[in-house]
This record gives C-alpha cells, sequence and structure tokens, in this order.
C-alpha cells in the first residue's frame, strides 16, 4: 500500500535539514520480529511516529497521493479523524502543515463515539472543536509531521509502516525499549543497528543511539 | 412474563410474598416498567433508604428470549444519591433466567424491624426468603461462591457487597456473567443502598426446567433476529471493534480530541493514555492468556467485554470499562492498568460504581487526601470504603458528599451524581445530556438511533443554536425506548447507522407480542417514560435549577483546545419541549 520509496525519500530529506556538512543518516535500528501481532509495537503507533512529506496538502492529498494509502479505504475505513487535536469532518478542506499532529481511528462506539465520526450526523454537537476548512498552499516545501494509529487502523496499516520504516524520537524510543515484558523479547529474531547486528542490550543499556540523534529509523519486519 | 413477584419485607410476622398480574404494567419492560412502577407507587418526597421507596427489578422486553443481545436488566427506585427517580442496568444472566421464570419484575417492599440479612432463591416452582446473617459483609465474590455451594452453579445471581449493606449511595447491585462472576452492575444512583435498606443481600435465580419465551409468530421471530444478528456482525463497531477492544477503544480517541476528563476535570488531556488504552488493555490480557473478546450474557454477537488476569495469569476482573479506567485512571493521574484492574476488582465486590467511586477519588485528590497518580493510595481509599471506616463512609456516599466535606469547589456532578468519562466542554451534546437527564449526569441517557427515528416533534437543523438541544431530546427519546426493550445499549451503535437494523429490532418486538409497532410507537414508548420520570423528578422537589453543569464547566476553559461549555440555560430549559 505505501508508496515503495517513500523511506528512502524520508532519509534523504533527513539529513538534508541536519544541514551537517557531513552527511551522515539518522540511527537506524531494524528488527526481525517473529510475531505477526501489531500489539507488540502498538504504543509507539498510538503514541506517533514522525514522516516528512510535501506540507501545506489536504490530508487525502498527503495520505493518499505521497504516502499511498487507497481512497477506499481512506473513505471507507477510516471513520474517526484528528489533525492537531481537532475532528476533521472533510479530509479534502483539512490541510498538514509542518509540525501536524494526525491521528487515524475506525469508527468508535456510543454516542460521544458518533459525535466524533467523520462527516457524521452528530459532528454539531462538537462544533467547538471541529476542525474548519483550510485552504492547501502552493509550491512543494517539505516537513514533518506526526502520525498516529488507533484500534483497527493501527492493526491493518501499522505493519505496512514498521515494515517501511518510522522515525521516532530517540528518547521516546528508548522509554518504549525499557518498559516492555520480557514476553516481547523472547519474539525478537534479530536486531540491527545501523546494519550491524546488535545484542537486545544495545537497546536497554548505554544507549549511545538515543543520545546522539533526535529522531531514530525504526524498520520492523514481522515474520 | 405475566406476573410481578412482590416482597414485602416488613410484612408483621416477616417477610411476605405475593404474585400479582402484571395488570397496569402490561406491555413493558426494563425501563419502561421499572419507572412506571415508581413513578405510580413510590411517593416522590419519601426517603430513599424508608419503607416507602421500592425496588423495582425488571428484564426488558425480549429477555429470556432466542433474540441476540437480549440480556439487559433494569433496576428502578428512589435514588438516594440523587434524590430523584433512577433506573441502572446491567447485563449478565439475570435478565433472561428472570424472564424465562415468568416475571415481569421483582419489587422489594416495607423495610425489615431489626438487621436480619435475607436471601431469596426463585426457581419455577418456588420462591423462598430465608434469614442469613452468615452473609453479613461478605463481598459479592464470596457470597457467589456461597450460593453456588447451597444452589448449584447453573444459577444466577444478584447481590449487593459490603457497601449496599452499609447503605453508601455509591453502591451498586451486582449480577452474575455467564461466568457466574458478580462482574456485571447496575451501578449508578446508590440502587445497592435500597436493596440494603431491604435487608436483602442476595437473590439467587434458577431457571433449570423452564424454556425460552415463545413468540407469538415464531417464523417472523427467528427472520428478525437473523437481519438482527447480520446488521450487527456486519456493523464495524458492533461488528469489530467493540469485540477487538472493548469500550475502553475510547480512551486514544477521547484524549486525542482533547475531551479527555484529566485530574479531576482539569484538563482534556493525559500524558498517561496509551499506557492504559483500549488497544494496550486487549494487548495485554491477550499476552497474559486472558481474553480480549468475551460475552456477558449468552446470545450477545457483540463480545464487547473480556478477562483480565494479573501478572503471575490469576484471574483478576472482567475487562474494565471506559468509564472504569478513565474514572480511576486518568481522571486520578493513575496509568497503571494493573491498579485501575484491581479497583475494579475491589468496586465490584465491595459493590461500588465505578464512574462514582473514581470521580470521588478524584475530588478526595484535589483536597489532599491522596496525590493525583498515586494508585496505591487509591487501593487503600476504596479498601476504606470497603471497611466503612468514617473516611470510607465520606467516600462512599459519592463525590459530592466527599467535595462538601473537604471543602472542594471542583465537583463534578449533576443532581449529586457524577460525570462520566466525556468532557462536555469539547463535546457539548453532551453536556446538554448530563444536565438535563431524569437521571442526573448520565452519558448513556442520550444515545443513538437510526436517523429516521429522530424527527420526533419536528425535524430542526442540527447547525442551529438550539440544534444540540433538540439532538440531546431526541437521544434521550430513543434511549428510553430502548432501555425498555432488555436490549443492551450497545446495539444502538448499528441501529444509528443502519436503518434496516431498526427496523429488524421493532420486527422482534411485533413478531414477539403479535403487534403492529412503527418508529413513531417506538418514539411514543420513550416519551412516555421520560415524561412520567420527570413528573416523579418534580414532585420530588426538582426544578430547572438542577438541569444545569457545575457553574466550573462556564467559567474555565478546558486545555488544550481552551473552550467553554456554551449552551444557554434557556436552551437547556426546552430539552423536555415536546
Amino acid at each position: 500500500m505505501l508508496l515503495p520509496d517513500y523511506m528512502d525519500r524520508q532519509i534523504h530529506d533527513i539529513t538534508t535539514k541536519r544541514g551537517q556538512s557531513t552527511i551522515s543518516p539518522p540511527v537506524a535500528i531494524h528488527l526481525t520480529w517473529a510475531s505477526r501481532r501489531p500489539s507488540d509495537f502498538l504504543e509507539l503507533l498510538q503514541k506517533g511516529f514522525k514522516l516528512k512529506v510535501t506540507v501545506g496538502k489536504t490530508v487525502r492529498r498527503v495520505l493518499c497521493d505521497q504516502l499511498g494509502m487507497s481512497n477506499e479505504y481512506l473513505d471507507g475505513r477510516i471513520n474517526t479523524i484528528f489533525l492537531d487535536g481537532k475532528p476533521v469532518d472533510d479530509v479534502d478542506s483539512a490541510v498538514i502543515r509542518d509540525g501536524s499532529t494526525l491521528a487515524l481511528s475506525a469508527a468508535m462506539p456510543g454516542f460521544v463515539g458518533a459525535a466524533l465520526r467523520k462527516g457524521g450526523y452528530y459532528a454539531p454537537m462538537r462544533k467547538g472543536i471541529t476542525h474548519e476548512a483550510e485552504q492547501e498552499s502552493g509550491g512543494d516545501a517539505e516537513g514533518f509531521f506526526t502520525l498516529k494509529l488507533y484500534n483497527l487502523v493501527a492493526d491493518e496499516i501499522g505493519p505496512l509502516f514498521l515494515n517501511s520504516g518510522i522515525f521516532v524520537e530517540g528518547t521516546d524510543l528508548a522509554r518504549f525499549f525499557d518498559d516492555r515484558s520480557p514476553g516481547f523479547w523472547e519474539r525478537r529474531r534479530k536486531i540491527e543497528i545501523n546494519g550491524a547486528e546488535a545484542d537486545q542490550s544495545r537497546l536497554l543499556q548505554g544507549r549511545e543511539w538515543a543520545a546522539q540523534s533526535g529522531l531514530v529509523r525504526l524498520t520492523v519486519h514481522q515474520e | 412474563m405475566d406476573k410481578i413477584l412482590r416482597i414485602d419485607m416488613g410484612a408483621q410476622g416477616g417477610p411476605k410474598i405475593t404474585e400479582t398480574p402484571v395488570g397496569d404494567y402490561a406491555g413493558l419492560g426494563g425501563r419502561a416498567l421499572t419507572s412506571a412502577l415508581v413513578a405510580k407507587e413510590v411517593p416522590p418526597l419519601c426517603h430513599p433508604l424508608g419503607a416507602d421507596n421500592k425496588l423495582v427489578i425488571a428484564p426488558g422486553l425480549l429477555s429470556g428470549t432466542i433474540a441476540a443481545m437480549s440480556g439487559r436488566i433494569s433496576v428502578g427506585c428512589k435514588s438516594p444519591l440523587t434524590g430523584g427517580i433512577k433506573e441502572a442496568n446491567a447485563g449478565g444472566q439475570a435478565a433472561q433466567i428472570l424472564g424465562r421464570l415468568g416475571y415481569a419484575a421483582i419489587v422489594l417492599e416495607g423495610k425489615p424491624s431489626d438487621n436480619t440479612l435475607y436471601k431469596i432463591a426463585i426457581n419455577k416452582d418456588d420462591v423462598s426468603i430465608s434469614p442469613d446473617n452468615s452473609l453479613k459483609m461478605l463481598g459479592n465474590y464470596a457470597v457467589v461462591d456461597k450460593m453456588k455451594s447451597e444452589y448449584g452453579d447453573k444459577i444466577a445471581c444478584i447481590s449487593i457487597g459490603p457497601a449496599g449493606e452499609m447503605k453508601m449511595s455509591a453502591a451498586s447491585i451486582a449480577c452474575t456473567d455467564m461466568e457466574l462472576r458478580p462482574t456485571r452492575h447496575a451501578g449508578r444512583g446508590g440502587v445497592g443502598a435500597v436493596m440494603g435498606s431491604k435487608g436483602v443481600k442476595v437473590i439467587v435465580l434458577d431457571d433449570d426446567g423452564t424454556k425460552m419465551r415463545a413468540p407469538k409468530d415464531p417464523e417472523a421471530f427467528k427472520e428478525a433476529n437473523k437481519r438482527w444478528v447480520d446488521g450487527l456482525k456486519k456493523h464495524p463497531v458492533t461488528g469489530e471493534g467493540l469485540a477487538a477492544y472493548g469500550t475502553n477503544v475510547l480512551t486514544n480517541i477521547l484524549n486525542e480530541a482533547g475531551g479527555y476528563p484529566t485530574k479531576n476535570f482539569m484538563w482534556g488531556r493525559f500524558d498517561g493514555c496509551s499506557k492504559i488504552s483500549g488497544e494496550t488493555e486487549a494487548a495485554t490480557e491477550t499476552e497474559r492468556g486472558g481474553l480480549a473478546t468475551h460475552g456477558c450474557h449468552r446470545g450477545c454477537v457483540i463480545q464487547c467485554s473480556g478477562i483480565y488476569l494479573n501478572k503471575d495469569g490469576q484471574y483478576l476482573t472482567k475487562q474494565p470499562e471506559y468509564e472504569t479506567v478513565w474514572a480511576h485512571g486518568g481522571n486520578c493521574g493513575i496509568d497503571d492498568l494493573d491498579a485501575i484492574a484491581m479497583l475494579d476488582r475491589l468496586d465490584d465486590d465491595y459493590g461500588l460504581d465505578t464512574i462514582e467511586m473514581g470521580a470521588t477519588i478524584a475530588v478526595a485528590m484535589e483536597a489532599g487526601v491522596a496525590k493525583f497518580g498515586d494508585a496505591e493510595a487509591a487501593i487503600n481509599l476504596v479498601h476504606e470504603v470497603g471497611k466503612g471506616t468514617h473516611l470510607g463512609r465520606i467516600l462512599g456516599n459519592g463525590a459530592a458528599v466527599t467535595g462538601k466535606a473537604f471543602g472542594v469547589e471542583r465537583v463534578p456532578v449533576v443532581k449529586n451524581q457524577a460525570l462520566p468519562a466525556y468532557d462536555p466542554r469539547g463535546v457539548q451534546g453532551i453536556g446538554v445530556t448530563y444536565a438535563t437527564s431524569t437521571m442526573g449526569a448520565d452519558h448513556t441517557a442520550g444515545y443513538a438511533v437510526a436517523t429516521n427515528i429522530l424527527k420526533v416533534g419536528g425535524f430542526v437543523d442540527p447547525l442551529m443554536p438550539e440544534g444540540q438541544v433538540d439532538l440531546s431530546r431526541n437521544l434521550q427519546i430513543a434511549t428510553a425506548a430502548i432501555d425498555s426493550t432488555g436490549m443492551c445499549l450497545f446495539i444502538a451503535f448499528a441501529v444509528l447507522d443502519q436503518p434496516e437494523t431498526f427496523q429488524a429490532l421493532i420486527d422482534l418486538l411485533n413478531s414477539f407480542y403479535g403487534l403492529s409497532l412503527t418508529a413513531d410507537d417506538v418514539a411514543a414508548l420513550g416519551k412516555s417514560v421520560l415524561k412520567s420520570e420527570r413528573q416523579f423528578n418534580e414532585k420530588a422537589g426538582f426544578t430547572s435549577a438542577h438541569d444545569r453543569l457545575p457553574a466550573f464547566f462556564k467559567n474555565e476553559s478546558l486545555p488544550p483546545h481552551n473552550v467553554k461549555f456554551t449552551v444557554k440555560d434557556e436552551d437547556l430549559d426546552t430539552v423536555f419541549n415536546w
């Protein structure tokens, strides 16, 4: 579903943005995991990860044109959307900017769940916090936004993003690894840091990788 | 369900059992019956713990049939918490068994002259009531264990814990689930205290030898049930989301929306949400060998519940619901799922409303009785309630009493009942329902149904300022009707989006009873229920002044969106204009 070259673009743009005279890629952690359970990395998906896109474009243009999501999935499956904490009713007039946070969810239960639904009948009940329509900005400016995936959407497309690669703040990733149960680690098959195989302890102790870089690139291949 | 079982607990010579035909209450079930009976037979100015109050336990119109989702039982009385009319309801097995035993309602009346505690046992041949003081101050789990050893494991139990015996206003009534655990509660409004005031600890139901209730038109009923189940299964909420994550799937969503009441309604976002979300809860349950998908009664196809094991793989409690995780979690600044699960277990065992207890502990934290985020302190406070210490008796009587005792201004209650897990400053429409519901602050009072029913009283553009009031009115009407059917309330999510599924529900009623109801008739039922409840409350002394949110919702902005509740008082006063 995701455009195959989008991760290469992410890396190139991150290193360019750093403005370093000696271009060095962000720390890259690659995990090969025994389980296909998206729940193992659920917390990362819930808390959000960063992506680099052409900003100033609508939600539809970013998700579908730039990241490769199908229109059918966006329109039919993603029933609840928040942009910077505000419920979105129209994906063609909600604009993602540098620093935006976009959260995606399936349909929610309850009266309030129905009220928060994209374009739902009860949307007026929360008009005080509804995302207002905007115009796209012209140009090709690049920027980062944070994507959060919840519930069924996290289950369905979370693994695709993990497999393609996501960016997470190093300190957040370190905290994530610290909080994992023994059962989580039993499912590891291989850990690689910057292309070299590494022991589990490298993810937990003496984590120079968390200290030296802001964003860490994480890919997870689930067998 | 053609008879009512009345038990006069204050009769001379001991409790007296009478069976009467349904009479004036024919054609009513669930909330429609409990509210009609309370409105007719309970003096609105009576003391809720006195002899004149009545506790009415009623299955719904379809309970005891093969209709899917028909396991909801209603409990009605004058509420010791709000002082107004109350209907609280629960899932579990009790509704279906009571329906098959042929009872439209059990009514506990009068008041015993001493402190004897009674148990009631009902089977198809007999109703018996006997004193059993060995049950005194037992938790609900221990009571059920005792009843299992006496009556076998094919029973259902309706019981109170120590909180109900101590007549605390946050006391609930427990109903056992399919595993015969006391995990489903008629929680709100102190109904457990009323059962305690009647001296009844447990009602044991045994439907051995009975059959499913037979519809007037079996073929049409079976066909309608198939459409009903198909509709529920194909909907993404009832068919997928709730089964996978339970109601706690709402945690991330409300948090993202900035409407997740945090630390006694100070903020709308909680940093620890991802640790206590429905997704995390389901993953934890699965990893430990529990269940993330589970039904609370036979015939449930939504399966929103689950089973939560502790770190050692031992059963701890049923999957805590969204309201419980919020109340004991984010609202108290606690992000420890195991601690929240323990609090859920304690609430179930002591017999306490989890919403009221969580809100109360948060008020106590604001007062400095404990620190926000201190899970161990929260657990200890619930133990205080269970033991009935002086502090426990304050807490066990709810957020309003606790706020008063400790001089706290920010007390989130309406009609003395604590607000549930949605901040009304974000979704103002829920605030309209909280303020005006006959039940006090209640998130289930205004649920959604198919749009074709919502044109009751004429269609008003929801974009107009008065639109929210009209939507709340229509939702309250529709919910009151659904509350009478015995259907789990969560069917409303599918019925909202799928008119054909709502039609299937009407067809179930029609084919069972040989009627020709339409959507308008269902709406009329809802209106009549609300009307009788409003009238009771007015006679009990309620005025429009009671249909208001606490002032801080209008005065304090809620971060992160910095919004206030802005629906005008005069608009709130029009909710019941039809």
